[in-house]
């Protein structure tokens, strides 16, 4: 599994064709901005959109979010060009389907880097898994590229034409997001997403039902997930940060497996009929690590949104 | 690549070639496709007599507009693809396939088949199905085997459930990795997947029209295309259940409708209510939905026709007969 290094729980897709959304994003609370070049720009707003990102990225981070832009494969060359400035966090690849493309991607990301300023192999990928033939390569896509760092299935409901099931599941998405998940921990990757159900589609949901899709999306492995709207944010940071109840067990469990094993004489204890070892109680110290590190990146976006000096993270 | 527009299967009848009273009577059932059997309802001792039945039963069963299928043997592949491919022939059924070698052998008997037997090559498609787990870890080498391979799916049913050593009639579904990767295969390779959404059976009744009308309206729904059963009753509950309904067919209109506005906004998506009063988004995948939706229901309705006046031709000439 990868560290928890980076808590990136709410990805909002903006458009950047869209000026009041740009203005609003800094606002939005959101840990990750990403402008949106592919599925939110009408065709023949794309030109004027790549002209509007650099710009952008400034002023989307005055909330203290990181900023990612997301590009197609086939517009590749006039995306990046548009989106490989200083301050860019790092670039989704919507539709992404061949580890071949994640390569050509990464040379152009070099060469921009090196032209225009940015660290050397500071640009991150998030692969975007939305078609059968993406989710298929999806472990070669992953591994392409150390700049790889989490994968998605971005909008594969709407882009493989996956519909409801009678039990309000979207067919086939169990099965695809349990494999996103396995081959993301097997490459050393982030997986990110949550559990969408009916009539939840591309992403778009009601707030609570939003926050119902990423607690059930935590609960199988996924780390943050893509949203649309700005009253889904909240409900993806609340959703991805573990609750005061589980801190509040988790600070227990580790306590009592810490009295136990006191004397060192005892590795396995049980409590409350539960069997606690050494590396179960390693998964509520990991409980505890990720809700201070959630806790220290929502104070970072508060005082980064009050102008305020911000704690280094 | 010569054009094989895809054939509608939205019904199908199941049958053993050797019992006669099946295979007369099949005709005016209103099947898109009749699949006659081979396989596990023909006793071993008359498997020679039944394959020398196919040859003959093609024209019986194509008579009332139904596409011919016939489901060799998997130990007998050879001698029954040599039995079987006949003109008017449209698909051979493959059990139990588990490997690329079996698909590509097929593939080469049909190939010399076709030439020396008049059929417009490539003309024959080969349903590979996945029965086995070993099938269906050998599922992506299996399909990109043949081009003859237009279909694809499997992964459950009453082979798959003894492979595994799994109760097939339960409340849950038991096949969701082995399903899950086959239907994957099919789309990543851009053949048509054959699923079904899993729906709770613990009767395992072949015959119940409630029951066929539920699963297919279902599957409908989920986008798929194709049925298929063992009993006369769910012929035309299935043939209804994968046919767009008349409130489906005004919603796709209103979809397009709508989508049409966004154009010149700078908007890719709009969100309003339909005309029940549900809240609902319009956009280019809904719009696309909604175009194959008037697409499949104006073919269901051309193929009805077909299977209609094929079945009159038959009964007017019987009569002056």
């Amino acid at each position: 599994m990868p560290a928890n290094d980076k808590i990136r729980r709410s990805w909002l897709l903006v458009p950047v064709s869209q000026p009041d959304r740009i203005t609003a994003a800094p606002n939005s609370s959101a840990d990750v901005v990403i402008l949106d070049l592919v599925e939110f720009v009408a065709e023949s707003d794309k030109p004027a959109a790549r002209e509007m990102v650099a710009d952008s990225l400034a002023s989307v981070q005055a909330g203290g979010a990181e900023v990612f832009v997301q590009i197609e494969p086939d517009l590749m060359l006039a995306d990046l060009r548009a989106a490989v400035w200083p301050g860019l966090n790092g670039i989704v690849v919507s539709r992404a389907e061949t580890a071949q493309q994640i390569a050509e991607i990464d040379t152009v990301i070099s060469s921009l880097e090196s032209e225009r300023g940015l660290l050397p192999g500071s640009v991150e990928i998030v692969a975007s898994l939305e078609t059968a033939p993406g989710n298929h390569a999806g472990f070669e896509i992953a591994t392409a590229s150390p700049r790889v760092w989490g994968l998605t299935l971005g909008r594969a409901d709407l882009i493989m034409d996956l519909r409801p099931e009678p039990s309000g599941e979207i067919h086939l998405m169990q099965y695809l997001m349990q494999r996103l998940v396995t081959i993301a921990a097997a490459a050393g990757k982030t997986p990110l997403g949550a559990w969408w159900r009916h009539p939840d589609r591309g992403l778009l949901a009601t707030p609570d039902n939003t926050r119902a899709a990423a607690q059930r999306g935590r609960a199988i492995g996924f780390k943050g997930s893509f949203c649309v709207l700005d009253n889904q944010v909240g409900p993806l940071n609340q959703g991805f940060t573990p609750s005061e109840s589980e801190v509040a067990a988790a600070r227990s469990i580790q306590q009592i497996y810490a009295d136990a094993t006191e004397s060192g004489t005892l590795a396995a204890v049980t409590h409350e009929d539960r069997f606690l070892t050494a590396d179960i109680v390693r998964q509520y110290t990991n409980v505890l690590d990720l809700a201070d590190a959630c806790a220290t990146r929502d104070m970072f976006k508060a005082a980064a949104v009050e102008g305020r000096p911000v704690p280094v993270p | 690549m010569p054009d094989h527009p895809r054939r509608l299967k939205r019904s199908g009848l199941t049958m053993p070639v050797v019992t006669e009273r099946f295979i007369n009577n099949a005709w005016h059932r209103g099947c898109d496709f009749i699949n006659m059997d081979l396989e596990d309802s023909v006793p071993p001792n008359l498997k020679d007599v039944a394959r020398n039945l196919i040859k003959e039963s093609i024209p019986v069963v194509n008579k009332g507009g139904a596409d011919a299928v016939c489901r060799i043997n998997h130990d007998l592949m050879e001698a029954d693809l040599n039995a079987v491919v006949w003109p008017g022939l449209m698909m051979v059924n493959y059990p139990k396939a588990e490997h690329a070698h079996e698909i590509r052998r097929m593939d080469e008997i049909i190939t010399r088949l076709e030439a020396e037997r008049g059929i417009r090559p490539g003309t024959i498609e080969i349903g590979a199905n996945i029965e086995t787990e070993v099938g269906v870890t050998n599922a992506y080498d299996i399909v990109s085997a043949s081009p003859r391979i237009r279909e694809f799916g499997g992964a459950s049913g009453y082979d798959m459930s003894r492979d595994l050593g799994v109760e097939m009639f339960v409340q849950f579904d038991q096949f969701v990795y082995g399903k899950g990767e086959v239907e994957l295969t099919a789309r990543a390779l851009g053949v048509t997947p054959h699923a079904t959404p899993f729906t709770p059976n613990l009767t395992g009744s072949v015959s119940d029209p409630d029951r066929a009308f539920a699963e297919a309206d279902a599957a409908r729904r989920c986008g798929f295309r194709i049925g298929g059963g063992l009993h006369p009753n769910v012929v035309e509950p299935q043939n209804r259940g994968f046919t767009p309904t008349d409130d489906e067919v005004a919603d796709a209109h209103w979809v397009i409708q709508q989508y049409r506005q966004l154009s010149h906004t700078g908007d890719t998506w709009l969100q309003t209510q339909d005309a029940s009063g549900q809240p609902r988004v319009v956009d280019r995948y809904e719009a696309a939905r909604a175009e194959e939706l008037l697409q499949w229901r104006a073919a269901c309705e051309e193929r009805d026709r077909e299977k209609n006046e094929a079945i009159a031709r038959v009964r007017a000439a019987e009569a002056s007969a």
